[in-house]
C-alpha cells in the first residue's frame, strides 16, 4: 500500500458543468408562451433570460390599420383575464382626444365591472399561483367557484365571459337590469367569506409558507428601475396606485385604501401574495358603494355607429389594472382609423425584471416568483 | 357537502370493488380448489397418478402469482377513477362521468387508449435503458407484495407459500428497487427535466428510506418477528390490540376489560398484574408505547407518501416545473406501466401499513363486545344457508372472506386519505424536502425507536 497524502489539491478535481435549459413555450407551468433560457448549476438557476414574441399579434399595427369602432371590440384580447381595463384605457383615450365628458351612470358602472374584473383576475391568479406551488389537484378549483359567479354576471351585461367589449367610446354598452344589481349585491355579501375560506387554507399553511416567504425579494429599487407597476411595486413599499395618486373617473368620491406594504428592503412573494388578497377585499368594499350610490340616467352620450370618428391631436391615459398601469397612446388624424397607437402594458415591464429576481434560486421557485409577478403573456407580446 | 356526487363515488367505489375482487377471487378460487379437486378425482382411477398430482400440486403454487397478476391491473385502473373522481368532489368539479355508466369505464378506455398509441423512443435515448426502466420499476411491485398476500388473507392454505420468516425484510428490499428504475429512466431519455427528476427521485428515495425503515423496525421490535403473518395475527382481537395504539401494550387492559364488566374484581387487578408488572412504570410505559407508536404510524405513512412520489413530495414529476419528471418522454404502454406502477405501489404501501398498523385481516371491533352478540349462532345460520358454496365447492371460506373485508375496507381508507392529502397540499421543494427528511423524520424515527427499546421491558408486549 502506498502512503499517498490525500491533499484537497492530490484529489482530481470533479468536473462540473452549467447546464442550459430551454424551459417553454410548451412548458406547462409557463402560463401560455414564454420561453425561459435558463443556465442552470444543478438544481440552481445562475442565469435567466425571457425570450418573448411567441403570441405577438401586431395589436398595434391592428389598430392603425382598422377603425376605432372595430377595435374597440379586439383590444379585449390583449389582456384576456382583464379585458375591462383595456378597453377603459382606450375609450379614456378617446375622451380625451374628443374633450367629452360621459354619462354619470356610465362612470359608476365602468368603475363597478372593472373592479369586478379585477376581482376575478385575482381570483384566477390565485387559483394558478397555486398551480405553480404543486397544488395541483385541492385548492386551486375553488376560487374559479367564484369567478364563474362573476363571469356570469359579465355574461349578463355584455354578452360575453371574457371578451366584453362592454365599456364603449362615450359610456357603456347597455345598462342592467335590476336583477343584475341584485345578484351582484349577494354576491359582494358572500365573497369576503369566501376569502376567509381561502386564507384559512393557504395564508398560515406551512408549506405555502416555506414555498414563499423570503422568495424573490424584490427591492423598492429595482422595481423602480424595472418600472415595475401594480400590487408587485406595492408589495416593494411604494403606495403607487393610479385611483389615489392620480384619481379618475369616480374614484375620489369612493373611500377605499390603497394596499400596500411599507417594505423597501423589498416584498417577497408572500407579500405580493397577501396585497391580492386584500385587494379582492378593498374592490368588493368599492362594488358595495357603487351598489349604494350609483346613480340614475343614461349609460352613453350616443348610439354607437360604424363611421365613428375621433377628432385631430394626441392623447395619452392610463388605468390602474390589475397588473399594474395600464396606459394608452394614440395619435389621431380625425379621420375613422387612429394614425398611431401605443400600449404601456403592465405586464411586459413587470416580467423584464423576473431574469434578475429569478438569479440564485432553485428551479422550483422558477414558478413561485414567475406566478407571482403575475403576467399575461398575451399582454405581454401584444 | 355534495350528496349526490358522494353517492355517485359510493357506488363506483362498490362496483369497481366487485370487479376488482371476484375476478381474483374467482381465479383463486378455480385454479388452487377446483382444477387440484378435479385432477385428484381423475387420478384415482388413471394409471398416470402421479402426473396428476404434480400438476394439481403445481396449480396450488401458481395460485397466488396468478392471484396477483389477475388483481394489479384491474385494480389500478379502479383506483386511478376513484382518485379522479374523489379529487373532483374535493375541487367543486364533475370528474370523469361520460364514459360508459356515470364515468365507470373511464380508465378501462384510457388503458385501451394507451395501448393502442405510438411507441415513441426518443433520438439519442439509450433504447435498452429506455425499456428497461418501466419494467424494473413495476416488477417490484409484483413481487414486493407476495408476503402480503398471505398476511392479508389470514394465512389460507394456498397463500402460506409466499410468506417468509423474515417478510417484512423481504418487503422493503423490494420497495427500494424501483428508485434504480427512476434513474435509469431519467437518464436514459435524453431529456434535461427527464435527469433533473430522476436525480431528485434517487436523493428522495434515498433519504426517506430511512425513517421509512426505522418505523417498520420499531413495529418488528415490538412484535418481536419479522414474519407479516405472525404481526398480523397478534393483532387479531379488536382495536386495542392493533400496533398503532401501542403495538400490544394496551392488550392488558383488552383482556381485562371483561372482567370489569362482569364485576370481578380479583380477575380484573389479576390481569392487571400479569400483563402490567411494575404498577406505576408499566402505566407510564404504556402510555409512553402508545405515543410513540401513533407517532411511528404517521412516520410511516409520511415517508412512504415520499417513497412512492405522491403530493406533497411528488418532486420527480413536479409539473409546475419539470413537465413530468422521469417520465416525460414516455409514452403508450411503457408511460402506462409506470402509471400501473405507481398506483400499484400506492395500494401496496396501504397494505403494509395496514397489515403493519391496522391489524391486519382483524376486525375492529373487540373481543369483549363481540362476546355480547350472539356471533356463534349467526355464523352457525350462516354456514346452513350457504352450505354449498362454503363445504361443497369450497369457493367461500368464511375466515378469509372476512379477512379480505376488513383488509378491503382499511387499505382503501389509507388509499382515501392519500387522495384526501392531494388534495390539499402544495409541494415542497427539493431543499426543503432533504431538510424535512433529514433533519425532522429521522431524527424523531430514532428518538421513538429509544423510547420504544426501554418502554417494552415493563409491559408485557404481544411478543411477551
Amino acid at each position: 500500500m502506498s502512503t499517498q497524502e490525500a491533499t484537497p489539491n492530490a484529489l482530481p478535481k470533479l468536473k462540473t458543468d452549467e447546464m442550459v435549459i430551454n424551459m417553454g413555450p410548451q412548458h406547462p407551468a409557463t402560463h401560455g408562451v414564454l420561453r425561459m433560457v435558463l443556465t442552470l448549476d444543478g438544481e440552481w438557476v445562475r442565469h435567466a433570460e425571457a425570450v418573448l414574441g411567441h403570441l405577438h399579434r401586431a395589436q398595434e399595427w391592428q389598430g392603425q390599420n382598422r377603425t376605432w369602432f372595430q377595435y374597440q371590440a379586439l383590444i379585449d384580447r390583449v389582456d384576456y383575464l382583464s379585458g375591462m381595463f383595456t378597453s377603459w384605457a382606450l375609450c379614456r383615450t378617446a375622451e380625451v382626444l374628443e374633450e367629452q365628458t360621459i354619462p354619470e351612470r356610465a362612470e359608476w358602472l365602468r368603475v363597478m365591472v372593472s373592479e369586478m374584473n379585477r376581482i376575478s383576475s385575482h381570483l384566477l391568479w390565485l387559483g394558478t399561483y397555486l398551480i405553480d406551488l404543486g397544488a395541483m389537484f385541492g385548492f386551486p378549483f375553488y376560487p374559479f367557484r367564484e369567478r364563474e359567479k362573476l363571469l356570469d354576471l359579465f355574461e349578463e351585461v355584455a354578452g360575453q365571459r371574457m371578451m366584453f367589449n362592454y365599456i364603449r367610446i362615450g359610456g357603456v354598452q347597455r345598462d342592467p337590469k335590476a336583477t343584475w344589481f341584485q345578484r351582484l349585491r349577494k354576491f359582494t355579501e358572500e365573497f369576503n367569506d369566501r376569502v376567509d375560506e381561502y386564507e384559512a387554507i393557504v395564508t398560515e399553511n406551512p408549506i405555502f409558507l416555506r414555498r414563499t416567504k423570503g422568495v424573490g425579494i424584490l427591492p423598492l429599487s429595482l422595481a423602480k428601475e424595472f418600472g415595475v407597476t401594480g400590487p408587485s411595486l406595492r408589495g416593494s413599499g411604494s403606495n403607487l396606485d393610479l385611483r389615489k395618486t392620480k384619481p379618475y373617473s369616480v374614484y375620489p368620491k369612493l373611500d377605499f385604501n390603497v394596499q400596500w406594504l411599507d417594505k423597501p428592503e423589498g416584498g417577497d412573494t408572500w407579500d405580493r401574495y397577501i396585497l391580492r388578497i386584500r385587494e379582492m377585499r378593498e374592490s368588493n368594499r368599492i362594488i358595495q358603494q357603487c351598489l349604494d350610490m350609483i346613480p340614475e340616467g343614461p349609460v352613453i352620450t350616443k348610439k354607437q355607429i360604424a363611421g365613428l370618428r375621433v377628432k385631430a391631436g394626441e392623447g395619452f391615459s392610463a388605468v390602474e389594472s390589475p397588473r399594474g398601469i395600464l396606459g394608452c397612446y394614440v395619435t389621431s388624424n380625425g379621420s375613422d382609423k387612429p394614425v398611431r397607437f401605443r400600449w404601456r402594458n403592465p405586464s411586459f415591464c413587470n416580467l423584464s425584471v423576473c431574469g434578475k429576481l429569478l438569479e440564485n434560486h432553485p428551479i422550483a421557485d422558477i414558478m413561485a416568483i414567475f406566478g407571482s409577478i403575475d403576467v399575461i403573456l398575451p399582454d405581454v407580446d401584444r | 357537502m355534495n350528496g349526490p356526487e358522494i353517492f355517485k363515488l359510493t357506488r363506483l367505489t362498490g362496483v369497481w370493488l366487485c370487479l376488482v375482487f371476484l375476478p381474483v377471487w374467482g381465479a383463486s378460487w378455480a385454479v388452487g380448489i377446483l382444477i387440484p379437486n378435479i385432477l385428484s378425482e381423475l387420478g384415482k382411477e388413471s394409471s398416470s397418478q402421479s402426473l396428476f398430482m404434480f400438476i394439481s400440486d403445481l396449480c396450488k403454487l401458481l395460485t397466488p402469482i396468478l392471484s396477483i397478476l389477475v388483481f394489479i391491473p384491474i385494480n389500478a385502473m379502479f383506483m386511478v377513477l376513484f382518485e379522479r373522481r374523489a379529487l373532483a368532489i374535493f375541487t367543486v368539479r364533475m370528474g370523469p362521468n361520460r364514459t360508459g355508466f356515470d364515468g365507470l369505464a373511464q380508465t378501462a378506455a384510457d388503458a385501451v387508449k394507451l395501448l393502442f398509441k405510438e411507441d415513441i423512443t426518443p433520438t439519442g435515448a439509450d433504447a435498452l435503458l429506455f425499456t428497461l426502466a418501466p419494467i424494473i420499476f413495476f416488477a417490484p411491485s409484483i413481487f414486493g407484495a407476495l408476503p402480503l398476500l398471505a398476511a392479508i388473507t389470514g394465512n389460507h392454505e394456498l397463500f402460506q407459500i409466499v410468506n417468509l420468516p423474515t417478510g417484512v425484510f423481504y418487503i422493503l428490499a423490494a420497495a427500494s428497487l424501483p428508485v434504480v428504475a427512476l434513474v435509469m429512466a431519467g437518464w436514459s431519455s435524453n431529456n434535461k427535466y427527464s435527469l433533473v427528476g430522476g436525480l431528485r427521485a434517487a436523493a428522495q428515495a434515498v433519504s426517506y428510506e430511512i425513517p421509512l425503515v426505522l418505523a417498520l423496525v420499531t413495529v418488528c421490535l415490538m412484535a418481536g418477528s419479522l414474519d407479516v403473518v405472525k404481526i398480523a395475527e397478534q393483532q387479531a382481537g379488536g382495536i386495542l390490540n392493533w400496533n398503532i395504539l401501542g403495538g400490544g401494550a394496551l392488550t392488558g387492559l383488552d383482556k381485562a376489560i371483561p372482567a370489569l364488566i362482569s364485576g370481578n374484581s380479583a380477575e380484573w387487578s389479576a390481569t392487571l398484574a400479569k400483563y402490567y408488572p411494575h404498577g406505576f412504570l408499566s402505566a407510564l410505559a404504556t402510555v409512553a408505547l402508545t405515543i410513540s407508536s401513533f407517532i411511528l404510524c404517521g412516520l410511516y405513512l409520511t415517508s412512504a407518501c415520499a417513497e412512492i412520489n405522491r403530493i406533497p413530495f411528488d418532486l420527480p414529476e413536479a409539473e409546475s416545473e419539470l413537465v413530468s419528471g422521469y417520465n416525460t418522454e414516455y409514452s403508450g404502454i411503457k408511460f402506462a406501466i409506470f402509471f400501473l406502477a405507481e398506483f400499484t405501489n400506492l395500494f401496496i404501501v396501504s397494505s403494509i401499513a395496514t397489515v403493519m398498523f391496522f391489524g391486519g385481516g382483524g376486525n375492529p371491533i373487540p373481543q369483549w363486545i363481540l362476546a355480547m352478540l350472539p356471533m356463534e349462532q349467526i355464523s352457525a345460520m350462516m354456514n346452513s344457508l350457504l352450505d354449498i358454496p362454503i363445504n361443497k365447492l369450497q369457493l367461500l371460506d368464511p375466515k378469509t372472506f372476512w379477512n379480505a373485508f376488513w383488509v378491503i375496507v382499511k387499505v382503501y381508507s389509507i388509499v382515501f386519505f392519500a387522495v384526501l392529502v392531494r388534495g390539499t397540499l402544495p409541494r415542497f421543494r427539493i431543499d426543503q424536502l432533504m431538510d424535512f427528511g433529514w433533519k425532522r423524520l429521522v431524527p424523531l424515527a430514532l428518538i421513538t425507536f429509544m423510547v420504544v427499546v426501554f418502554a417494552r421491558v415493563a409491559v408485557v408486549c404481544h411478543a411477551g
